[in-house]
């Protein structure tokens, strides 16, 4: 799984003063699936377009499969591509769209007829093969054009938020086919979303992408619980980040929020005198009284909302900071009620400090 | 699927290779093609006197002179400056009203209606200079500039309504509703609310219709006398029976007319959307 | 509301349906009440030859045409926005040129001592001489440059509603221009060719300027005759008989137009 699939060697683009893209070193090992993920305009869609082609690098270079495609045009390739509004041709069939790869690289007819049959069962499309595209849903037709790049075995396949036109049950089904997809057959994925949750579920890797720049990559685990910045603490997941002055610092350092509570043992290198840290509101427990031991937070109910299976409670701390708790439902949630005192305690390793 | 075995691209052939040239080559020829003859009249139009070769043998004004001074282009030319311009405002003032008023209503036929209010933009101009013809000679109307802006009128109309409506289309009807709401009668809310909203339209309706009149030969040819030439008839028959050069220095005026019209319109309807 | 349409539909009703009522009751009344007008146009053998080359002409012309349509409207179409609109004026400047410039043009440009003959000459030896005037040839040439901005308006608005992704798929797919245009871009532009064929169908149809004067005796279209009729032979009903034949011709034409179009509207539109 160490060998390198795609990578980007300081690779940029800009138009006239405005960066795109700043330089941007990026790595995608075989068989790896990595998410690019951020809002939009933050430069996941120009690394997606400048590995596929379509937009030409102002700087650096692009390796894909260890040939130096930097200035290859598109259909030189060995890519495959599955895009928003899928993209299949409307004059085609399921079976014409799906061999037309194939039909590019020259394979002989019955080829072509093994291999879209073959592809067609790993999408459990079968007995499709003769439909135009307008006569399947959304999600089917999708599944058509991941058939359609899984067919002729390109080197990476991009994904462009796929799933981006698509109501929330059908999502949640084709990311589940997505991964099934890949873990069964193995092939490179590059997957861009804007959806934080999909790129949880889906990837190997997240590459967090802000104003052009690449924010933090790392697993899913590493994103959600060790966010480096506010931006990617913000952007995953729901948190409460609060400002805190430093009290002592090295491996078991000492914080004072600005309600005065303190919070010790939290893990950080960080020097300056002042600094923010983020808590994700699951990690709040909620104690039984009001004593004052060190990580220990205490507030007023301000609100308190059932959200499913979730109760999310609002508390207004000591000195007027808000920050948000999050537990599992139960029956009797309404005890908690707006206006009453409460108390909550926090693990040191739960507190984030970030830069 | 990797059991299944991966063939890569082969190099592009011969014909992928010329067929991005050869292409520009065929449009770069459809575009020396669309705009040869008009620009082939103007160098002409500076060569001089009696003979029409190209390139001319030497340059002078000596046309656009013989096109000024001889008083019978003259007439014609205002003539068909004026025909023009009666065709544009009666059409525009029909148009806009009708277009107004369809597209504020709905009841039965009305998409008849508008069909049949186009229609003259399907019909050959043969078969209305033939029945304009026999009509106004019927009413022994044949010569006169009424019939010229009657039937002109007829083929102009329906480009404009298709403006009007275009138009009309990006007028809120909210705001009309808003406007009778605080009490302004129908006609205050065209007057303050519609038509300054749609004076880009009207605009390009203006040229449209007054190209198209000034440009109409067919019927006109059918319909006019000596005395109510316009100036496409007396080209067409100056064509017909002996080319005189002095075609040449009209022609390249109303070339630069014609780009004038071209420039004046994209620039509105770009501004338009 | 109503009252906004009634000064056009009186207009129209004034000036529009009675004038072709008319023509109607002359191609049937004139001289006497008789059906022989347009028995005479469908058995003697002008009318027939005249039939025939207005309907060769019209195809030649159209078929011309969309072989040098296509070319510049799939041009166009590959263009960024600004250079598109700026190019776009080279096809408008003959929307709008006057089309006796246009005919004064050609047979300055086709003739004997034209460029085309010039340039052939220089080419192929002081003998060569292309006849391109008065016959054949020389009405193509004129209906094609009337036809051609119709022809690539329509084809460009069919290339321009193309989901600009299916490009770049079949691109990352590993399909070259060629192999791209062959099997997506031309089949998915064929609404726009035929719409574009069948409007310069109905408008050479009634040509009547480029045949009478860049055509020679035998290139006479249908409206030629209309017009030998009114003004040579003054036999009024035959030319109404033509002219309604005319009428009906284009009219389904036009019909079929709106049909393909979903009721889009106007060739000029």
């Amino acid at each position: 799984m160490t060998e390198t699939m795609v990578r980007l060697e300081a690779v940029e683009k800009s138009y006239g003063a405005v960066h795109a893209l700043a330089p941007t070193s990026l790595e995608i090992a075989r068989g790896e699936f990595l998410t690019l993920l951020g809002p939009s305009g933050s430069g996941k869609t120009t690394i997606l377009n400048l590995i596929s082609g379509s937009v030409a690098a102002t700087g650096g270079k692009i390796w894909i499969g260890g040939r130096d495609v930097t200035h290859l045009p598109s259909n030189r390739r060995e890519l495959g591509m599955v895009f928003q509004n899928y993209a299949l041709m409307p004059h085609m069939s399921v079976f014409e769209n799906i061999g037309f790869p194939l039909r590019v690289r020259q394979y002989s007819e019955a080829e072509i007829r093994k291999k879209v049959h073959e592809v067609l069962e790993v999408i459990r499309l079968e007995g499709y093969a003769n439909r135009k595209p307008k006569e399947l849903s959304g999600g089917q037709q999708q599944r058509v054009a991941i058939a359609r790049c899984l067919v002729y075995n390109p080197d990476l396949i991009l994904m462009d938020e796929p799933l981006g036109a698509l109501d929330k049950k059908l999502r949640d089904q084709l990311q589940l086919e997505i991964r099934r997809i890949h873990r069964t057959l193995g092939v490179t994925l590059l997957y861009v979303t804007h959806d934080q949750s999909e790129a949880l579920v889906l990837s190997d890797r997240i590459c967090l992408m802000n104003s052009g720049k690449v924010e933090q990559i790392g697993t899913p685990d590493e994103l959600y619980f060790r966010p480096r910045t506010v931006f990617a603490a913000d952007f995953l997941g729901d948190s409460n980040i609060l400002d805190v002055s430093v009290v002592s610092n090295g491996k078991q350092a000492k914080l004072t929020t600005r309600s005065g509570f303190q919070i010790e043992g939290v893990q950080t290198s960080l020097s300056a005198p002042v600094a923010k840290v983020m808590i994700r509101p699951e990690s709040l427990i909620v104690a039984e009284d009001g004593n004052k031991e060190p990580n220990t937070l205490t507030g007023l109910v301000e609100d308190i909302t059932l959200a499913g299976g979730v109760v999310d409670i609002q508390v207004r701390l000591d000195n007027a900071e808000t920050i948000n708790v999050r537990r599992l439902t139960t029956r009797d949630f309404r005890a908690t009620e707006r206006g009453r005192p409460i108390t909550l305690r926090v693990q040191p390793s739960d507190v984030v400090v970030l830069e | 699927m990797a059991a299944m075995g991966k063939r890569t691209l082969k190099r592009p052939s011969l014909a992928e290779h010329w067929f991005p040239a050869l292409g520009i080559v065929a449009a770069i020829f459809g575009y020396v093609f669309l705009v040869l003859p008009s620009l082939i009249v103007i160098p002409m139009s500076f060569g001089t006197g009696s003979e029409l070769v190209f390139p001319p043998r030497s340059y002078s004004l000596e046309l656009y002179r013989q096109y000024f001074q001889e008083s019978t282009w003259m007439a014609v030319t205002g003539q068909s400056v004026k025909v023009g311009l009666a065709t544009m405002a009666v059409s525009l003032v029909f148009g806009f009203s009708a277009a107004y008023g369809i597209s504020r209503t709905n009841f039965r036929g009305k998409g008849l209606l508008t069909v049949f209010l186009l229609s003259p933009m399907f019909m050959p101009h043969i078969a209305m200079a033939l029945a304009m013809y026999l009509y106004l000679s019927r009413l022994g109307l044949v010569g006169t500039t009424f019939g010229l802006v009657a039937a002109h009128t007829l083929v102009t109309v329906p480009f404009v309504i298709v403006t009007a409506f275009a138009g009309l289309r990006y007028v809120d009807r909210n705001l009309e509703l808003a406007a009778a709401t605080m009490g302004a009668g129908r006609l205050r809310i065209i007057w303050k609310v519609v038509l300054p909203l749609i004076v880009p339209s009207i605009i390009v309706a203006s040229l449209f219709a007054f190209l198209l009149s000034f440009d109409e030969v067919v019927i006109s040819y059918f319909i006019s006398s000596v005395q109510s030439e316009t100036l496409p008839v007396k080209m067409y028959s100056s064509i017909h029976w002996e080319i005189s050069p002095v075609l040449a220095a009209i022609s390249s005026l109303l070339t630069v007319l014609s780009f004038g019209a071209c420039v004046a319109m994209s620039l509105l309807q770009r501004n338009d959307q | 509301m109503i009252a906004f349409i009634v000064p056009l539909a009186v207009f129209f009703a004034v000036f529009f349906v009675l004038p072709l009522a008319l023509v109607v009751l002359a191609s049937l009344f004139d001289p006497v009440l008789t059906g022989s007008n347009y028995q005479e146009l469908f058995t003697s053998p002008l009318y027939l030859r005249v039939l025939r080359s207005t309907l060769e002409i019209s195809g030649l012309s159209t078929v011309a045409t969309l072989l040098i349509a296509y070319p510049v409207a799939y041009h166009l179409y590959k263009q960024p926005p600004r250079r598109r609109t700026l190019l776009m004026t080279l096809v408008l400047l003959p929307f709008w040129t006057s089309i006796l410039v246009k005919s004064f043009a050609f047979t300055v440009l086709l003739g004997q001592d034209g460029i085309i003959n010039n340039i052939a000459r220089a080419l192929f030896g002081q003998d060569t001489a292309l006849k391109l005037l008065f016959n054949r040839p020389g009405v193509i040439i004129g209906m094609a440059h009337y036809l051609l901005p119709f022809m690539i308006f329509a084809i460009l608005t069919s290339l321009l509603a193309q989901n600009r992704d299916l490009r770049r798929a079949a691109e990352v797919m590993g399909a070259g221009r060629l192999k791209i245009f062959r099997s997506i871009t031309l089949p998915l532009s064929m609404p726009g060719i035929v719409a574009g064929c069948l409007i310069c169908l109905v408008l050479s149809l009634g040509m009547f300027v480029t045949p009478a004067l860049l055509g020679g005796p035998k290139d006479m279209m249908l409206a030629n005759l209309v017009e030998m009729h009114v003004r040579q032979t003054l036999d009024w009903g035959l030319a109404a008989a033509l002219t309604v034949l005319l009428i009906i011709m284009t009219g389904a034409l036009s019909a079929i137009i709106s049909h393909v179009r979903g009721g889009g509207l106007g060739s000029h539109g």
